[in-house]
């Protein structure tokens, strides 16, 4: 018998799209909730319409790409028009029995809808509440519109990444609808210590743009406690602690430490780099040791002093060896004697070539109706009692109507039936899905 | 103006949520948790401690070694003016604790028998090499949860490897899908964005795990044990870039300051006329007449709207054939304009642009102001109070907020040991001499 799942009898309405709200109601679902996504067909999530994850021989279409596959796996999904009496009356009834409700709408929709917090408790008095607008529902700007590029660049992340004198590198991708995402679940699943304790519900009010603040700390408060300049030489220092000629200071990356940095690997692909951090003199000595006591490696580098004075000499030495041999050789011969070495892993080397993670099982294979054969991203923690599971493929849109609108909110088939016929649950200027027809039989 | 159910302050609608009243008590009160962690758990600890739980931070005599992270208060080196340090400790109460000798195991054990979570990130089977694995420390405690969250995993081929935060980026792929394309930067390196982040990325995931225990704890009254790995977090951390691995077979090409992707895309970062940054999402290849409008008769109004105004752009074929011309004009105009007036404006005509802030920019932001986000965080040993970044969410019903200063170097051993453990004035002073604490 498989083992409980943590989240066991919480139900979530999942009113969420594209990609930080959708993320953090999958893991919702990964821990065992009962995830319920809500959608429309002619307002279609636009990760159903990603262009770059469909594979070559399947038909395109709302079930067919491979990123709303893995944002949405273990929901099941209905299809329902909120903006018909009918189908806001069944929403409602959907909340009534629900614990959750997630959505990530610019701040004003779900009132709009009559379906703020004050109507929500309304329903259903210890409701949890979570919504997830870029900039909140709270504070001047809440109207504002954020994707993750644009939340990453206000809360100050996207300053923190590149090259000196160059344009910002910032993240080469939504960073904060991961992290937002994970954030949306921390929320939820906070919320529910507090209901679990008192009996009573709430609204968590928050701002994507604002979880990246918070990551910002050391940074941050260097300028409020030291007024430290954030635009400055040497700033951001590339993957160094600190940029060659630049003033010695703290960058926010741990300790100041040198070695510090990617290095191109044989044969000199393009993901073919591998990052060496010495964090301390011992750690310094025991690469020059692996290096084969090279003659340049020499008693000006003795101490960190003189490793970031001759830093750029530095690294191309050590380049020049890492050359030489291949990002996984290089890693590990530095990790047999402890030097804290990895090699710059592309999405192909995660999947294919990662010892770890396959070891670990971090790619869950599973049938999706679609897309055939397919795998899925585990949970990165194994609990011992009631582990995360992938157990379902995603919903293909309304693929769960029947069963959850007449076994779960009462729904006769015959309403049902009416309710597809009168553009409640499809719309009437859209062909029905064979899986519809099948499941209306 | 205000919305239905909105606030006033300052004349300025800010909003329907507001947060909780702030002596509320947080999500987690009531919790017991001991954290045994480094650089790389103790944002997990501050995001249980900032909701309200009450963590003892359990550091080695002398204080960890993160205390030595820089940057330092009035940059004075010291263990106890860490500003690394300070952010990721508020709201933790501090004891020291050779947990190698006989009399600190014992009391991590009787600490341990009342405590509901147990936080670590030491290396995978130190602590049970010391007799304090999950077995040992729940033996009389079957509720206890305890959370090993660790670079690679307690198990397989690279669990004893050794990180930093860096190393961490390279194998989790965010080095992979971060850096220039070739015309910014000539043969670019990929670039591991700064911060400290893949501690940030495994402390969220052990948060949740943790949350998701609690509530199974809640359901059957059985605690268990969390075996986190910072690698698999960072692995999932990446957006897209695996389902487009799987979905196709192609691997991402990195992009100066947008999305890594199997194809060249167009720049959305554009300079401002005062040194800044402009990030147009992709607003900018997305443009309906509509919208082209709006644009054009903004920039009209300062004379820099060139020929968009003219009627002809009000057909979605020109826009496309003249996008490049289009996205030109764009630039002149944030070059003649200012950061904060470019995406400002931008918003105001539904834009979803993003000025890229320093802190400079982001200390005094009036709508985080709206949002009580700043705290002035008390620092009564220097007499002194600094501001902190607050929470991410407002929860209406039990705050998330700081509750005070990181503890210092075993500030509580007294409050602790003595006062809820009963040592003795004279054990006190045997643990001292003896280094124990």
């Amino acid at each position: 018998m498989p083992l409980p799942t943590p989240l066991k009898g919480i139900r979530v309405v999942d009113f969420t799209w594209v990609r930080a709200g959708p993320w953090a109601a999958r893991w919702l679902g990964t821990l065992g909730a009962e995830v319920v996504k809500v959608e429309w067909p002619l307002n279609l999530d636009t990760l159903r319409q990603n262009r770059f994850t469909v594979p070559p021989g399947v038909e395109p279409g709302p079930n067919s790409t491979g990123q709303f596959a893995d944002t949405n796996a273990n929901k099941r999904g209905i299809s329902v028009n909120t903006r018909t009496d009918e189908g806001l009356e069944l929403v409602k009834r959907l909340i009534s029995v629900s614990d959750v409700v997630i959505e990530n709408f610019s701040s004003r929709i779900m009132q709009r809808w009559g379906l703020g917090y004050e109507q929500l408790r309304e329903i259903r008095p210890d409701i949890i509440y979570v919504s997830m607008a870029g900039f909140g529902h709270t504070g001047r700007h809440h109207w504002y519109g954020t994707m993750g590029p644009a939340a990453q660049a206000l809360s100050g992340l996207t300053h923190l990444s590149g090259l000196p004198d160059a344009p910002p590198a910032g993240w080469g991708w939504s960073y904060l609808d991961d992290t937002g995402g994970m954030y949306g679940a921390i929320s939820a699943l906070t919320a529910l210590r507090h209901r679990s304790a008192t009996g009573k519900g709430q609204h968590v009010d928050l701002s994507q743009m604002i979880t990246g603040i918070t990551l910002t700390g050391p940074a941050l408060l260097d300028k409020t406690v030291n007024g430290r300049k954030a635009r400055r030489e040497g700033f951001p220092p590339g993957n160094r602690t600190v940029w060659p000629g630049a003033e010695v200071m703290n960058n926010y990356r741990g300790p100041i430490a040198a070695p510090h940095n990617a290095y191109r690997t044989s044969p000199g692909g393009y993901n073919d780099w591998a990052v060496i951090a010495c964090l301390n003199d011992g750690e310094w000595q025991t690469l020059v040791k692996t290096m084969g006591h090279p003659d340049w490696a020499d008693d000006r580098f003795n101490t960190i002093d003189g490793r970031l004075e001759h830093q750029q000499e530095m690294d191309e030495r050590i380049e020049a060896w890492t050359k030489t041999m291949g990002k996984y050789e290089l890693t590990e011969k530095c990790q047999a004697v402890g030097i804290r070495a990895m090699a710059v892993q592309s999405s192909q080397d995660r999947v294919d070539n990662d010892p770890q993670l396959r070891h670990r099982d971090m790619y869950v294979p599973m049938d999706h109706p679609m897309l055939g054969p397919w795998k899925f991203q585990n949970a990165p923690f194994k609990m011992s009692k009631s582990p995360a599971r992938i157990a379902n493929p995603p919903p293909m849109i309304g693929q769960h109507n029947r069963e959850i609108l007449e076994d779960l909110l009462g729904v006769s088939h015959d309403d049902l039936l009416n309710g597809y016929e009168n553009g409640v649950f499809w719309p009437t200027t859209m062909d029905r899905y064979p899986y519809i027809e099948e499941a209306l039989r | 103006m205000t919305s239905a159910n909105g606030n006033q302050q300052d004349g300025v609608d800010i909003g329907g949520a507001r947060p909780a009243d702030l002596s509320l008590p947080g999500a987690l009160e009531g919790l017991r948790v001991l954290e045994i962690c480094d650089e790389k758990g103790q944002f997990c600890g501050k995001l249980m401690a900032d909701n309200g739980a009450d963590l003892i931070k359990i550091e080695p005599p002398g204080g960890e070694a993160c205390r030595s992270f820089g940057p330092f208060m009035d940059d004075i080196p010291h263990r106890e003016r860490s500003l690394s340090f300070w952010h990721y400790n508020t709201s933790k109460r501090g004891i020291t604790l050779d947990l190698e000798t006989t009399h600190g195991q014992d009391i991590l054990k009787r600490l341990a028998a009342s405590a509901d979570i147990v936080l670590e990130s030491r290396k995978p089977g130190y602590l049970e090499s010391l007799g304090l694995g999950y077995e040992t420390l729940s033996a009389e405690n079957p509720g206890l949860i305890m959370c090993s969250l660790t670079p690679y995993g307690q198990t397989g081929p690279w669990r004893d490897y050794v990180s930093s935060d860096i190393t961490q980026m390279a194998g989790g792929g965010q080095m992979a899908s971060s850096g220039y394309d070739d015309i910014d930067v000539a043969n670019p390196p990929p670039i591991a964005p700064g911060g400290g982040n893949s501690w940030h990325i495994g402390a969220h995931y052990a948060y949740i795990g943790i949350m998701a225990a609690l509530y199974y704890r809640f359901l059957c009254g059985e605690g268990q044990y969390i075996d986190a790995s910072i690698h698999e977090a960072c692995a999932l951390t990446t957006e897209g870039a695996i389902a487009i691995y799987l979905s196709t077979g192609e691997v991402v090409q990195r992009h100066t300051g947008r999305h890594a992707a199997p194809d060249m895309s167009p720049a959305i970062q554009f300079p401002t006329g005062d040194g800044g940054w402009l990030n147009t999402t992709r607003s900018g290849t997305n443009l309906t007449p509509a919208r082209l409008k709006l644009l054009a008769d903004w920039f009209d109004q300062s004379g820099m709207a060139e020929d968009l105004t003219d009627e002809r752009y009000q057909d979605p074929e020109v826009i496309a054939s003249e996008n490049d011309h289009i996205v030109q004009v764009m630039k002149n105009f944030f070059m003649n304009s200012t950061l904060m007036d470019s995406f400002h404006g931008g918003q105001e005509r539904d834009f979803p642009w993003g000025a890229i802030r320093s802190m400079d920019e982001l200390v005094g932001d009036d709508h985080l102001q709206d949002r009580e986000f700043f705290k002035e965080v008390e620092h009564p040993e220097l007499g002194r109070s600094f501001t902190y970044p607050g929470p991410a969410a407002l929860f209406n019903g039990s705050p998330w907020r700081i509750s005070r200063r990181a503890p210092l170097i075993g500030e509580h051993n007294a409050e602790i040991l003595q006062g809820e453990l009963g040592l003795t004035n004279g054990q006190m002073l045997l643990l001292a001499e003896g280094g124990v604490i």
